[in-house]
């Protein structure tokens, strides 16, 4: 029992340190989220299937990545969609809700997708023991997607396909922008990724970036480069007199924030990846409601079918 | 390197409306007033939607029950709306709703393309409030079930479905807009079970549904802080199945309308538990968020039991087991 005092202090330090970034997290998004127009390509039709599980490893320090076998799922969703998965129940754990995790990669051609989630709470903590050759039920692909919008052309030109993309993703938000770096790869946009995590171990998708031919960005809190301030001028150095046509955001509300300045800097539209506690995933639940205030006799629109993916704009004024 | 073409789209869910069959021998309806359901499995109010209809094959159902519609258009309750505790689910979405002319105009026509019959689930903040809005339906629905799991805010924030007086006053007024069948939907937390389904009975109703989720308080864990917007929410999952298990035995042995239970099914053996104390029909919520096909899966469960013993109906068959 020595040095109780110390303890009991510094873990009030570290809880609310963490307190304080959820809240500055939360507050960053205020006012900031609308929901997106109508999407260009149609919504795939989501299916459930008995996902045979085919890569379940250690990432990092801190995550898991999952390789699951559905043709369906793997050859229609789009970019930014997510899953609903089903965790079996496990010796002495029950879990009722499925987990809503984001699509990180899609091979349509070996019909499999990959998802990789951070161990946090009960839910996760029981996937972990879900082994190699089991079966893992999955809905989706769910939600609305990201997307590249037409750029603006230079005088009466008129608008024209996007060339260039920032893509800002944090910890295992990185996934949910992962897909549209595929995307970029396909229709050859110039992607930027910046990836944040809180040290080297912990980042996510470096190798995919390298074999996607995207531009990696890695930003760290234990250098200090993932820092706001410090990646806001990177990012404005970098981009200075030729600005990115879209930045994708996904993992943290000040990130979305700091997008969004970046966007009304350069007059170019900023798109982000919410997450949110949910049960269904397809609308009907009504437990995801997004941080949008609308009049109280209105329900404002739900994470799982008005989102994941919103637009980022920074509020008048 | 050579690309492999993209694998046909099979999935689970395909092979699963595929395996649909029938079941010849077997009569699994069931008569809710002047309604009969081909089986007697639905969703509970709140935990299903029109788009399940992409996942499921809902035409397998008894009926479909629509999200509670109010008067008035809400906008529900503040984020977290719901959380999971090792207890079970607990929600506090607090019933959105566009109101009747909106669920008219945006929702009921989805519902109706489904195929099977439609309760529409009815909620009121007085006792005053229910009979326009079964007015504002205008004929719209199946049948209605009266969501009195509401607080009364005549009577400060009591339940409407724990007074007896106020079921009846709810149950008699909506009787004087429509002929069409009644269910009252009865909460957890009342003094007499048996005395309210007796009041709903008494003014009219066709049958009562037992019961609804269990007001509960959810904590974080690491700082014993309310994770519910609304701080309070409604306790819903397996855990409570023994506890409206109890509720609806005492409800069947006071009423001579059909009981339908609701409270925490998830398989055929969990119905049957229901139907060997007196229910006449089920209710599946939360098991359909992690298990989407979980009502069919029961269903065609049932309809397996009852032949592999060789028994006409679920009655038969909790008689053999008896025998």
């Amino acid at each position: 029992m020595t040095g109780t005092t110390a303890t009991v202090a510094e873990r009030l330090a570290v809880l609310r340190r963490q307190q304080a970034f959820a809240a500055a997290d939360e507050a960053a998004l205020a006012g900031l989220i609308a929901v997106r127009p109508p999407e260009r390509m149609p919504r795939p039709d989501p299916v459930w299937d008995d996902a045979a599980v085919l890569v379940h490893e250690v990432v990092g320090e801190r995550y898991r990545r999952l390789v699951l076998a559905s043709a369906t799922i793997a050859t229609t969703a789009l970019a930014g969609q997510f899953l609903m998965i089903t965790v079996p129940p496990a010796l002495g754990e029950r879990i009722l809700l499925p987990r809503p995790m984001a699509i990180h990669r899609r091979h349509p051609e070996q019909g499999t997708v990959e998802v990789i989630y951070g161990v946090a709470g009960r839910g996760t903590t029981a996937l972990v023991d879900v082994g190699v050759g089991e079966r893992l039920l999955v809905t989706g692909p769910l939600g609305r997607g990201f997307e590249f919008p037409d750029a603006a052309g230079p005088d009466a030109a008129g608008p024209r396909p996007a060339r260039t993309a920032l893509m800002i993703g944090r910890g295992v938000g990185v996934c949910a922008i992962m897909g549209s770096v595929e995307d970029a790869a396909r229709l050859g946009i110039d992607a930027t990724v910046v990836l944040s995590g809180r040290s080297r171990a912990n980042l996510i998708g470096s190798a995919d970036c390298a074999e996607l031919g995207a531009t990696v960005i890695p930003v760290t809190d234990d250098d200090g480069s993932s820092a706001l301030a410090a990646l806001g001028e990177r990012l404005r150095g970098l981009f200075a007199g030729a600005p990115p046509d879209v930045i994708l955001v996904c993992g943290a509300g000040v990130l979305a924030r700091l997008a969004a300045e970046l966007g009304a800097e350069w007059g170019v539209p900023v798109q982000v990846s919410l997450e949110a506690h949910m049960a269904c995933g397809l609308g009907y639940c009504h437990g995801c409601a997004a941080p949008v205030a609308t009049d109280p006799a209105v329900e404002g629109p739900l994470v799982c079918v008005d989102g994941p993916v919103f637009d980022a704009v920074l509020p008048a004024g | 390197m050579t690309i492999a073409p993209p694998m046909p789209p099979t999935d689970a869910r395909r092979a699963f409306f595929d395996a649909r069959r029938a079941f010849e021998a077997v009569n699994l309806s069931v008569r809710i007033g002047s309604l009969t359901l081909a089986n007697p499995v639905m969703p509970a109010s709140g935990c299903f939607g029109p788009a399940l209809g992409r996942l499921i094959p809902v035409a397998e159902l008894g009926a479909v029950v629509t999200k509670t519609v109010f008067g008035t258009p809400r906008g529900g309750n503040a984020a977290h709306r719901l959380t999971e505790l090792r207890a079970g689910m607990v929600n506090s979405v607090g019933i959105p709703s566009r109101g009747a002319a909106g669920y008219l105009a945006a929702q009921h026509p989805l519902y109706l393309a489904l195929g099977v019959p439609v309760i529409v689930s009815v909620g009121g903040h007085r006792p005053g409030e229910y009979a326009p809005v079964v007015r504002g339906l205008r004929g719209a629905g199946d049948a209605y079930e009266l969501n009195v799991s509401c607080p009364n805010l005549d009577r400060h924030g009591t339940d409407i479905g724990s007074d007896p007086d106020a079921i009846g006053t709810v149950v008699q007024a909506v009787r004087r807009e429509t002929d069409k069948p009644l269910i009252v939907k009865l909460p957890v937390l009342v003094s007499s079970i048996a005395d309210c389904a007796q009041a709903a009975e008494a003014a009219g109703a066709d049958a009562v549904c037992v019961a609804n989720s269990i007001p509960a308080l959810p904590l974080t864990a690491d700082t014993r802080s309310p994770v519910l917007g609304n701080v309070i929410g409604g306790l819903s999952g397996p855990n409570i199945r023994p506890v409206v298990l109890r509720l609806v035995w005492l409800a069947a042995r006071a009423v001579d309308i059909p009981v339908i239970a609701c409270g925490g099914i998830e398989t055929a053996d969990d119905a049957l538990d229901y139907f060997s104390v007196g229910a006449r029909a089920v209710q599946v919520g939360t098991a359909s968020f992690g298990r989407p096909f979980a009502m069919v899966e029961i269903i065609r469960a049932l309809q397996e039991r009852c032949e592999g013993a060789a028994a006409a109906d679920i009655a038969e068959l909790i008689e053999l087991w008896r025998a």
